[in-house]
């Protein structure tokens, strides 16, 4: 039976079309994933299952009646909840005191003991693991999550609305969420997973739907299809992610690491007497778990934070102790980890920051005075190029999506003409899409006889990409692995075990 | 086209503003027992009686333009100067000492030294707390309110001690030489060019902010200092430009109002300018020609605030509770703006 019917449903924001003719149903029990690049629509067809927008046309039938979703207080008293992107926790409150926040049921004076045992009875069931008498603040993001499901589910929801849940989870948090998740619907509990990530979709939805431009391209069982499938649907079109690089004619090292030392924050080595080269011609992946030096080594090659000990030469110079400014100079280009801190000012117009770099070079400026004919041309050249969206250099870069933000500075970094190109996590948080075509600019920089240091946590992209992988564990290198080599050894030298190891135990 | 009417919608909210605080004050006015009216007539006349009170109304507004622009110029860089009071001072003390030094000097030069005196005063004053902040990490926000202090000290005890005037019963200096005062620019007013000068200044200070890519920098250091810094721009030395040069501007002002009204110095020379500029500046989103309209809005309040009390006997009090609410409508009309341009933002993406 199904529990939802959503009926050639049609959205429009002014004269902006949302969602046209969408029809959705989900069954009892089952993981329903909705799959779609940002800004397919499914976060609006969501919010109007929740009552948080009203849809212009089309009807939502409940359990086979039809009803009028104006609010989210009658999505709520159908059993439809909503567990949002972006936690609603109170960080000074325990898990208990968040989960009954709002809720006439727990009365006017609250039984702290009967409330907890409530929590702790559907926590043992779904092996939820979640403390009642926690304070948010103390528990880590995943756990954030399931208090957030053990809201709705305290509030008799039967149809759970997850909207990308794991965005912020890490790999280990994913695997437990989805534990508990099928543990959910297991007991009954219908679910559907708004997400972009096919991996989710393969591994723990029973069907998928697929949208694209505000519309639902099919849906189809999880067991009928592939990734290969899906992300043709998404896109419009085959994606290739896959390795396309063969072989290689490489030049002079144009970056030279020699015993190179760095700190951490906390004042400790971050990055252990570390060395090797990037050629001419050639994109070098360095892979690893986060958080085992990646950050401070890429900081330490663009300029943000000083070498203690060891060697920086770019294109045969040294630069260990330069300026930020000088490094750009010698055609360092760099794409950080973290777009919005680092990347972009949110504030700036696309324009502005398309030239963030360059400011003061003859290109853009007549003595002190900038340009602003050059930097317009610039900017319109480069928003077409790189296919910005909206295309319009006056926008102001805290409004674009996470992809067209990286668009921005990848096509700002790659317009300087760089002799190294330093990219730290360049398709982190990205659609398909978006991820297609960094990597495909990645290479083209490649072709150029540019040399690509490539830093990502992200296993799948260093494989596909580099020429050469180094695995970083612990702020040393673990050794040195090709593409094709087993992935087993992967694993094992990310987890800082060398094969002899091994062979030894 | 697009421009013009940005710059109208820009105008009418602000203007709305003043209007619904007018309407709200005369009934308050009125309900206290006062005659709104007459009050209201003496606020305008105050300003617009005559030539005379109008180049009044402008003087008062100089010293706020000045240390105003030097407010915006620094916050646009994410340093919080509170101290252009002091640096308004510091510029005046050194203008004085030129001033008095340089008896013998011709006019036009004796003027010129002053004004670069005061600028050099002003300049080193906000320097010391924006080399702190950059080099230690001092926060602006206590140094600059500290050397506030040792300037109004520093002023007091010149008053007192080394540069008092003993001809006179209250503590003040000697006068600046006759030739180093700035001439009245048209007869039968007192109306001096500081005003103008400082809506030159606020012009330049806008094309430097928005036109080259020294403005350019001190604007990304101001939003987002690691992304400036990303991209080659050298954080802490953008921060100590920037506080000499709004250091520079407050001691210009400093020295301007010194040559053009006081002409010599008292303890009470400034009545706060300092503080004032900042709600100056904030009223005019830090926007340097922004500044020229909010300081003159306060000027106009300032110059009215005696007539009103002397025409209707309201009290003085009662012109501080008038100007507070024209700044919160006017803030409001502020950020309501910010509000709508937010939410198109969202809306678009």
């Amino acid at each position: 039976m199904n529990v939802v019917e959503m009926r050639h449903i049609s959205k429009y924001f002014g004269s902006f079309c949302a969602n046209k003719d969408v029809s959705f149903s989900l069954e009892e029990g089952e993981i329903h994933a909705l799959l779609g690049e940002n800004g397919a629509g499914k976060s609006t067809l969501m919010n109007i299952l929740y009552g948080l927008y009203m849809h212009n046309e089309g009807t939502i039938l409940i359990r086979g009646e039809e009803v009028r979703m104006d609010s989210p207080s009658v999505a709520i008293s159908k059993g439809i909840g909503m567990v949002h992107q972006h936690f609603m926790l109170i960080p000074q409150l325990t898990v208990t005191e968040n989960v009954f926040l709002g809720m006439k049921e727990a009365g006017l004076v609250l039984d702290r003991r009967s409330l907890q045992r409530q929590v702790e009875t559907l926590n043992s069931r779904y092996g939820f693991n979640v403390k009642p008498d926690a304070y948010i603040w103390q528990i880590p993001v995943g756990v954030q999550q399931k208090v957030e499901i053990l809201k709705v589910l305290m509030r008799q929801a039967r149809i759970l609305i997850l909207d990308e849940p794991t965005a912020v989870l890490t790999p280990d948090e994913v695997v437990e969420l989805f534990d508990s998740v099928k543990a959910l619907s297991r007991e009954g509990y219908s679910i559907i997973l708004i997400t972009h990530k096919m991996g989710e979709v393969l591994s723990y939805a029973d069907r998928v739907t697929v949208m694209r431009q505000g519309r639902v391209v099919d849906t189809v069982k999880v067991a009928d299809t592939d990734e290969k499938a899906l992300a043709r649907m998404m896109v419009g079109r085959d994606v290739d992610l896959e390795r396309q690089i063969t072989g290689g004619d490489f030049g002079a090292p144009l970056l030279e690491i020699s015993n190179l030392t760095v700190k951490n924050d906390k004042g400790l080595d971050a990055v252990k007497d570390v060395s090797f080269t990037v050629r001419e011609g050639e994109i070098v992946g360095i892979a690893g778990v986060d958080g085992n030096g990646q950050l401070e080594l890429g900081e330490a090659i663009v300029g943000l934070r000083p070498a203690e000990a060891g060697e920086i030469l770019l294109c045969g110079r040294q630069v260990t102790q330069a300026s930020i400014r000088t490094r750009l100079d010698e055609g360092l280009s760099h794409i950080p980890d973290d777009r919005h801190k680092k990347g972009l000012v949110l504030q700036f117009p696309i324009k502005e920051n398309l030239i963030m770099g360059m400011q003061r070079s003859p290109k853009y400026a007549k003595g002190i005075f900038m340009r602003r004919d050059a930097i317009d041309a610039h900017a319109k050249e480069l928003v077409e190029e790189f296919d910005v969206r909206p295309a319009d250099i006056s926008y102001t870069a805290g409004g674009l999506s996470g992809g067209n933000q990286q668009k921005v500075i990848l096509a700002r970094e790659v317009d300087r003409a760089p002799n190294v190109l330093l990219a730290i996590q360049p398709t982190r948080g990205l659609d398909i899409g978006a991820t297609e075509f960094v990597r495909k600019k990645l290479v083209e920089e490649r072709e150029k006889k540019k040399a690509v240091l490539l830093i990502s946590t992200d296993l799948d992209e260093i494989i596909s990409l580099s020429d050469r992988i180094l695995i970083l564990y612990n702020g040393s290198f673990m050794g040195e692995v090709q593409y094709d080599t087993p992935l087993e050894v992967f694993s094992l030298l990310m987890a800082g075990r060398t094969a002899r190891d091994e062979e030894v135990v | 086209m697009e421009r013009m009417r940005q710059t109208l919608t820009s105008f009418w909210k602000p203007a709305l503003a003043i209007l619904v605080a007018i309407v709200i004050s005369a009934v308050v006015l009125t309900v206290a027992g006062y005659d709104a009216w007459k009050a209201f007539e003496a606020l305008w006349n105050a300003t617009f009686r005559n030539l005379k009170s109008f180049g009044n109304t402008l003087n008062k507004a100089s010293p706020l333009l000045f240390t105003g622009v030097a407010v915006a110029v620094s916050f646009r860089c994410n340093v919080f100067n509170i101290g252009t009071e002091g640096q308004f001072l510091m510029g005046a003390i050194a203008a004085t000492c030129v001033g008095i030094v340089g008896k013998g000097l011709p006019g036009i030069v004796l003027v010129i030294l002053m004004f670069l005196a005061g600028a050099a005063a002003g300049a080193a004053w906000g320097f010391l707390p924006g080399w702190l902040k950059a080099r230690h990490g001092v926060s602006e926000v206590i140094t600059t309110i500290m050397f506030n202090y040792i300037a109004m000290q520093f002023l007091g005890y010149l008053v007192r001690g080394p540069l008092r005037d003993t001809s006179q019963a209250e503590p003040q200096s000697f006068p600046i030489a006759d030739q180093g005062f700035l001439h009245y620019i048209i007869s039968g007013t007192r109306l001096h060019i500081g005003f103008f000068l400082g809506s030159i200044l606020a012009i330049v200070m806008y094309l430097w902010l928005f036109r080259t890519y020294y403005g350019y920098e001190v604007r990304s250091v101001g939003f987002n200092a690691t992304a400036a810094r990303c991209g080659g721009v050298n954080v802490k030395r953008t921060m100590v430009q920037a506080m000499l040069m709004s250091g520079a501007i407050a001691g210009l002002g400093g020295a301007i109002e010194l040559a053009g009204n006081a002409h010599y110095l008292f303890e009470n020379l400034s009545p706060g300018y300092g503080y004032t500029a900042i709600a100056v500046s904030i009223l005019a989103s830090n926007n340097p020609i922004g500044v020229i309209f909010s300081a003159l809005l306060f000027g106009f309040l300032n110059a009215g605030s005696t007539a009103m009390q002397r025409a209707a006997d309201v009290s003085a009090s009662f012109v501080n509770i008038f100007q507070g609410i024209v700044i919160v409508f006017v803030a409001l009309a502020a950020i309501s703006k910010k509000h709508s341009k937010g939410r198109a933002a969202k809306g678009g993406a």
